[in-house]
């Protein structure tokens, strides 16, 4: 049987690649998707420890609504990418370090 | 080593290899389109850790909707979006990504340290909810079980997430649509 | 003895005391008057005027004034002697003071006597040259160091005054120090006098070392210390200690070496014919008469060191010199250096008397020779200075000393050429004149001498024999070349105005004063037997020759006889040119008339080798001394380079580098407040991560 360990080591693996991508892109998009990245990776360890609660099945529940709120997020980003975009014209994060336009 | 274990290495690797692949690359268009494969290869980890009903919304959600939302996003939205994310650095190691990779790795192990102290398969309450019988098993429906909890004891998450759903969606409407200078 | 006879001897000894020291302060003035004219002449900077030259004239005349004086009062009476203490080193008293006994008074005498004429000559022959107050102050200056050297009766004062009258002729014989030969002559001269110098240093330090004394009276008096030592297998034993026999060999070497140096005796003689450089009435005094002689002085008042074979040493080397000097001049041309080598002939005929033990024939020789020789010097300078206003106006270019220009003078300088026949037969030894009673009391005493003598020495006599007709015949060219026959110059240019005469009395009277001790009234009655002479009466050791001997008639008859054969021969050689007998090339005209190539001798052998060490040294100073010295400076360039690198490079370096790792630094801090946000989330995360890693390392709080 595949242990517990091992879905939290891959949720571990995904969790840091994400971390990286969000520390170190030069493009918002990109940025977004590292975010995607380390939600996936909490929703993988939601899943993975849910497995020993079935009455309450929080586990698997919880994963629903972490999946339906990374949905949302995407979107209201996205709008706010493409506003940025239209006010700095680049969506590079270290270009946008003026508060006042 | 049974099937079930090859099966999820195999997932796992494709998922952790694909991961990879999305953060070192600097072409978006890549990034995206490998993403896409790694929403799968986690769906199919959800399949093998029992949970089926969270893997099919995964694909559903994630990959039809928020997947194809980027594509659109990105795809619609001007020659310059596309010229200026198209030109990227063409380098692949340089040294202004240490302190990311260094913080990175340090979380890693950070982590993996935590994992090995607790001992995850040998934490008291999964112990004893493998003996009270509260696992689920390979076996088990789940959609059943989930559709019972959604309704009773999660309720008021559910109407919380649907309220919040709404208000996304209409924030994200007003602010992208087109501003008329009058 | 009664009383009145003692009352009568006390004041007898009181009033013999204080005749003695008037006669003292008489010596001292006479001596120090010539210093004073030097003073006044030296610090007066003015050019040419008369003032000099009377001034030291009328210093010299005092002098010999109080000269005669002291002489008449001493001369054959008890010496006179006093002396102070001067200084005192540890245990030693250095006295100096007055010594006059017989020689002393005599020289005193001679000296003024000489002296005085030059002077008179000097303001006249001296008037035109633009240095005469130096020439006046140089003169009396020699004058005063010559008076002191014959007074004086320490060896240390002595040997300052004999070192002072070397300097006087160095400074006077380079007067017209602006030829470049008259400057090499004066080196020369004093060099070679510094030879000797030394030598008479070191006699004089060995006598001290033997008798700790210095006083000439203690030392060298006929019941002195000298007398009283005696050799003794190999042990110079004296009343005061004693000494191994070879200081007392190295003691008379070094006297002898003075006496060489200073009288132009045999190796050291070569400096007198170059001393003719200077102007010919300096050489008169002091290069005829006085300072060559000063040397026979010295052997006068060392006598009684000399032991039998030392005498015998000095008979050959003057004998020797003599001979030498005579066949040198018989082929000069130079009027002057005809009459230098004559100088050394005759100062060698004095030196062999003081060998063959005639002390007082010696120094009888020296004060005729001092008369004879001056007369013949200033009879020169006449000719010479004659010979350059005939040059002069007529724009030859001939040399004014060269016999083989003159000749026939005697129209013209009657005066002149009757008083150089009496210094020229003065010279030669004819009868009637003194130099006859000298020159043959030295001939006769080395017969005498000679009778006692073995082997070679027996040779000694005949030598000087020699000598006397060489100078007969060299004379005799001498004058008749000058003053015989026709003008030679006019064979050159015929036509020439000759507007020469006599000069005036200036020239006259020193002249006539120099010629009248060339006669033998001065000196004796008797014009034939020297033993007359008062002169030598006065200074004769007793030796205890017998006085009659066929040599007393003998050689007298001979020598004259002969002499005036080889005069009458050289007459017609060089005027009537009848005969013409001897070959003017080939080895022994050569070997006369380079000197017996002394000159280069000296040369090669000692003044080459001197320049070429002088020359390596020279070479050392230079490239290896400064070598390393330059060396030094180098390395300290290099240093300084090196330090001024390091402070440049390092210490700048270590500061820039201080200063870019702040840049560095801080460019990167500032990069965390940029408002970048992936950086202000960079550092969130860094923080929670140190925290979670110091809580998994169970660090405590």
């Amino acid at each position: 049987m595949i242990s517990l360990n091992d879905f939290l080591i891959v949720g571990a693996v995904l969790f840091c690649i994400g971390l990286y991508m969000i520390v170190s892109k030069h493009n918002a998009i990109q940025i977004l998707i590292g975010i995607e990245l380390m939600l996936n990776a909490a929703i993988l360890n939601l899943v993975a420890f849910g497995k020993y609660d079935r009455l309450n099945n929080g586990g698997q529940l919880f994963a629903l609504f972490a999946i339906v709120l990374a949905a949302a997020t995407t979107a209201v980003a996205l709008a706010i990418i493409l506003n940025v975009y239209r006010q700095y014209k680049t969506i590079d994060p270290g270009k946008i370090d003026q508060l006042k336009d | 080593m049974s099937l079930a274990q090859i099966l999820f290495y195999v997932m796992g690797f494709i998922a952790l290899a694909s991961a990879l692949f999305v953060a070192g690359t600097k072409n978006l268009v890549r990034c995206i389109f490998m993403f896409f494969i790694t929403l799968f290869a986690l769906a199919g980890l959800y399949v093998l850790a029992l949970a089926d009903f969270v893997a099919i919304t995964q694909i559903v959600i994630y990959v039809g909707g928020i997947l194809v939302l980027i594509l659109f996003a990105f795809m619609l939205s001007g020659k310059e979006t596309l010229n200026a994310m198209a030109q990227q650095r063409s380098k692949f190691i340089s040294i202004s990504k240490l302190p990311a990779l260094l913080l990175a790795g340090l979380f890693l192990i950070v982590l993996l340290n935590v994992l090995f102290k607790v001992d995850a398969d040998n934490l008291l309450w999964i112990k004893k909810s493998i003996r009270t019988n509260n696992e689920i098993l390979p076996d088990a429906e789940m959609t059943q079980n989930i559709g019972i909890n959604l309704m009773t004891k999660y309720l008021l998450p559910f109407e919380a997430i649907s309220i919040l759903l709404m208000i996304a969606l209409i924030g994200a409407a007003h602010l992208s649509r087109k501003e008329t200078r009058a | 003895m009664r009383l009145y006879e003692k009352r009568r001897l006390k004041k007898l000894n009181e009033f013999l005391n204080a005749i003695d020291t008037l006669t003292i302060h008489f010596t001292l003035a006479a001596v120090l008057l010539p210093l004073l004219a030097f003073i006044i002449n030296f610090s007066n900077p003015g050019k040419n005027n008369k003032v000099a030259g009377w001034a030291s004239t009328i210093a010299i005349l005092i002098s010999c004034v109080l000269s005669a004086f002291v002489f008449a009062k001493v001369w054959n009476s008890h010496q006179v002697h006093q002396q102070q203490l001067w200084f005192t080193i540890g245990d030693t008293k250095i006295y100096a003071g007055i010594l006059l006994n017989n020689l002393s008074v005599l020289m005193l005498l001679l000296v003024s006597v000489i002296a005085l004429p030059v002077h008179i000559y000097s303001t006249a022959y001296m008037k035109n040259d633009e240095n005469f107050n130096r020439y006046f102050a140089y003169l009396s200056f020699f004058c005063f160091s010559m008076l002191a050297l014959v007074v004086v009766d320490s060896l240390v004062l002595f040997y300052a005054f004999w070192e002072l009258v070397g300097f006087s002729s160095y400074l006077l014989i380079g007067f017209w120090f602006t030829r470049d030969k008259a400057v090499q002559a004066n080196k020369k001269a004093f060099i070679m006098n510094r030879i000797g110098d030394i030598g008479l240093l070191t006699a004089i330090i060995i006598l001290f070392a033997q008798y700790h004394t210095f006083d000439i009276i203690q030392l060298f008096a006929d019941k002195g210390l000298i007398t009283q030592s005696v050799i003794k297998n190999g042990i110079w034993m004296a009343p005061s200690g004693q000494l191994p026999a070879i200081w007392q060999y190295i003691a008379c070497g070094g006297i002898f070496l003075g006496v060489a140096a200073k009288s132009a005796q045999f190796p050291l003689h070569t400096w007198l014919p170059d001393a003719m450089e200077g102007p010919t009435s300096v050489s008169a005094l002091i290069h005829a008469a006085t300072m060559v002689a000063a040397g026979v002085f010295l052997l006068g008042r060392v006598y009684p060191l000399f032991n039998g074979a030392e005498l015998t040493v000095l008979a050959c080397i003057g004998c020797f010199t003599a001979f030498m000097a005579a066949t040198i001049a018989l082929t000069q041309n130079d009027l002057k250096r005809i009459l230098a080598y004559s100088t050394i002939s005759q100062l060698g005929y004095m030196v062999m008397a003081m060998g063959i033990g005639a002390y007082a024939s010696s120094l009888f020789h020296l004060v005729t020779h001092a008369f004879f020789k001056a007369l013949l010097f200033l009879v020169a300078g006449i000719v010479i200075h004659q010979m350059a206003h005939i040059k002069a106006d007529n724009g030859l270019e001939i040399d004014p000393q060269n016999i083989q220009h003159m000749g026939g003078l005697r129209k013209k300088l009657p005066f002149t050429f009757v008083l150089a026949l009496i210094g020229g037969f003065a010279l030669i030894g004819l009868p009637l004149t003194s130099g006859y009673l000298s020159k043959d009391s030295i001939l006769i005493q080395s017969f005498e001498w000679s009778d006692g003598k073995s082997g070679i020495l027996k040779l000694i006599p005949i030598i000087a024999l020699l000598t006397t007709w060489l100078t007969a015949f060299y004379v005799t060219r001498l004058i008749v070349k000058v003053f015989f026959g026709e003008l030679r110059v006019l064979q050159i240019k015929p036509g020439i105005e000759l507007h020469i005469s006599d000069g005036g009395w200036q020239y006259k009277l020193p002249l006539v004063l120099l010629a009248v001790g060339c006669l033998f009234a001065l000196f004796s009655f008797n014009p034939l037997l020297y033993e007359d002479a008062w002169l030598f009466k006065g200074l004769s050791i007793t030796n205890g020759l017998e006085r009659e001997n066929i040599y007393h008639t003998l050689i007298p008859a001979s020598v004259n006889i002969l002499s005036l054969l080889v005069m009458y021969a050289a007459y017609i050689i060089y005027v009537k040119r009848k005969a013409n007998v001897f070959p003017q090339s080939g080895f022994l005209f050569r070997l006369s008339a380079n000197g017996w190539y002394f000159d280069e001798i000296y040369n090669r052998t000692i003044v080459k080798p001197i320049l070429a060490l002088s020359n390596a040294a020279f070479w050392f100073d230079r490239t290896i001394i400064d070598g390393i010295i330059n060396l030094l400076v180098k390395t300290g360039l290099v240093l300084s380079k090196l330090s001024a690198w390091i402070d440049q490079y390092i210490i700048d370096g270590f500061l820039n580098l201080l200063v870019a790792i702040v840049e560095t630094i801080g460019n990167f801090a500032r990069k965390f407040q940029g408002g970048k946000v992936q950086y202000y989330l960079f550092s969130m995360l860094a923080i929670i991560l140190a925290i979670f890693i110091l809580l998994i390392l169970d660090a405590r709080f």
